[in-house]
């Protein structure tokens, strides 16, 4: 009883390796093609977020840049205001963005890819709190505009 | 172009340079600030603008990303020089967020007060060595305009 019961649990065991080998000689479950597939999405999922904390850069820069320009008018203060407001929501869009990237960064994929696309939302903040500064608060501060005059003086 | 900074940017300085994650900083100054093709001050005037001043711009600038630092400096255009008032880093130990309009503020009368009564360091670039040096201005003005010897007495 015992002998038959090995023998077939033998045979099915044979025929259950000669399957399965067969079956990966056949349709290999990780060969190089698909691993290649896998490896390009990830590349591909790289060089988005690559181009997108490029975008996010430029356009950090370009806010930066209007802090070079003096004498601004009524109309173009409330222009900022309206920019200022604008980079808020965009923010928001970004960062949502970011949560969703969550399952992909705790697998560690993309992960300085990610990291730096999350400095570049943190800069975008820091971008248009810095302006909200400089044309509403700072000139508020008497200290602050009795500096200015001063060293214009120097 | 010049470079001066408040004392309280060499005691950040070297509080800073003396943790692992900060090693990079005197590079990182180097590289931006000692540039030798940066000769003007118009190399120099990038970031945000925080006075939104033409001739004596107070800057702040990022550099290097994620793992950089903040730096804040005057800028005066017609003297060519340049003071270097706080950094923080952004990561790291001692990171921080950005730094509030008061502190702003603060630091920028700071570097006014060091203008007028000549308290801030010349910082200088030991190209070969990759190092910087802070030389108080006071000791330097010294050495240029030394004392007049007292009379001699002859006797």
């Amino acid at each position: 009883m015992d002998t038959l019961a090995a023998k077939r649990t033998l045979k099915k065991t044979y025929q259950d390796v000669r399957a399965l080998s067969y079956a990966e000689k056949k349709d290999e479950f990780m060969n190089e093609e698909k691993v290649n597939a896998f490896l390009d999405t990830i590349l591909d999922f790289k060089t988005k977020i690559k181009n997108e904390t490029k975008v996010i850069y430029d356009l950090n820069e370009k806010i930066e840049s209007l802090t070079w320009y003096s004498n601004w008018d009524e109309e173009c203060i409330q222009m900022l205001n309206d920019l200022i407001a604008l980079c808020k929501d965009l923010r928001s869009s970004l960062n949502r963005q970011y949560y969703n990237m969550s399952a992909i960064r705790k697998k560690g994929i993309a992960k300085v890819e990610i990291r730096e696309f999350k400095n570049a939302i943190n800069e975008l903040r820091e971008t248009y709190e810095d302006i909200e500064s400089v044309f509403f608060f700072l000139p508020q501060i008497p200290e602050f505009k009795e500096t200015t005059r001063k060293l214009s003086l120097i | 172009m010049e470079i001066y900074c408040l004392p309280e940017f060499l005691i950040e300085f070297k509080k800073l340079k003396s943790k692992k994650p900060y090693r990079s900083l005197e590079k990182d100054i180097i590289t931006y600030f000692f540039d030798p093709k940066k000769t003007e001050s118009l190399h120099f005037q990038s970031g945000t603008n925080l006075n939104n001043s033409i001739t004596t711009p107070y800057i702040k600038k990022r550099l290097n990303g994620s793992g950089g630092y903040r730096f804040y400096f005057l800028l005066l255009i017609k003297d060519e020089k340049i003071y270097l008032l706080f950094v923080h880093p952004k990561s790291g130990p001692d990171g921080a967020e950005n730094i509030t309009d008061e502190s702003k503020a603060e630091l920028y009368k700071k570097v006014l007060l060091a203008i007028e009564s000549e308290n801030y360091l010349k910082v200088s670039c030991d190209k070969e060595r990759n190092q910087l040096t802070f030389s108080p201005l006071l000791e330097i003005n010294k050495i240029e305009t030394p004392d007049e010897q007292p009379p001699r007495n002859n006797r």
